[in-house]
């Protein structure tokens, strides 16, 4: 399937894909769905599971141990 | 002589205290607590978190979670794990923290940026540097922002490498 600017997709009765903008590198696309399909970046599947994985770092020593390791000199931190 | 308008007031400002996930309880100020109005993806209804820091464990901050004892992320600055770090959030993103129509906000002045820690065994441990915590420090609302074209990943492995980082 081709699609110019300002053209559409549908899928499905309620679901329509509009191309609104071709640029060098990324094109803006609209989106209109009913509210109960949530629509989403693909990278945000990718950081549900990795704040999932994140929530189960076990002990602060572990991480400690390792990051002593990795990480020269004091960082400075802010605030 | 007392004065009760004193009295109250002090009571008032008495910290509240919470159960964590890997300090015990610890004492806190409700001016201190960030708010997450979309909760963070994975846990969406978890919406108020501390940043605690203890000396002896820094560069770490960890995000408690205040309803839920047992949710605490461990995270790094982002500057702190790559020193070039900058932010590129999207315009749904700045207005989520009430920056929306600014430009991309300075690291430590005006929003506090977090990576979020990973630990895996047999593995280096991993930051999140595509989707950091921010924080906005005047409001101290705050939003896991994925980044638009990053050059990082969700699961960067410690140390960084790469001329961004150096």
């Amino acid at each position: 399937m081709r699609r110019r600017a300002g053209e559409s997709i549908l899928i499905g009765d309620d679901i329509e894909i509009q191309i609104l903008h071709i640029g060098e590198s990324r094109i803006k696309i609209g989106i209109v769905a009913p509210k109960s399909i949530p629509v989403t970046m693909k990278e945000m599947e990718l950081v549900r599971q990795e704040n999932l994985a994140a929530a189960q770092v076990r002990s602060v020593a572990a991480l400690r141990g390792m990051l002593d390791k990795l990480i020269d000199g004091p960082a400075e931190i802010t605030p | 002589m007392l004065y009760p308008d004193r009295m109250t007031t002090i009571q008032t400002t008495t910290p509240q205290r919470c159960e964590t996930r890997y300090f015990g309880p610890v004492d806190y100020d409700e001016s201190a607590i960030l708010v997450f109005p979309d909760g963070i993806p994975a846990f969406e209804q978890e919406t108020r978190f501390l940043a605690l820091q203890q000396p002896v464990n820094k560069p770490l901050v960890f995000l408690q979670s205040l309803s839920n004892p047992g949710l605490c992320f461990a995270t790094l600055p982002a500057q702190a794990a790559c020193p070039g770090y900058q932010l590129n959030m999207s315009p749904e993103d700045l207005d989520a923290i009430g920056l929306g129509g600014g430009p991309q906000p300075a690291i430590g002045s005006e929003v506090l940026c977090l990576a979020i820690l990973s630990l895996e065994e047999n593995a280096p441990p991993t930051v999140n540097l595509l989707a950091p915590i921010v924080v906005n420090l005047h409001t101290l609302r705050g939003r896991q922002a994925i980044q638009a074209d990053s050059p990082y990943s969700h699961r960067e492995a410690l140390p960084l490498r790469g001329a961004a980082c150096s």
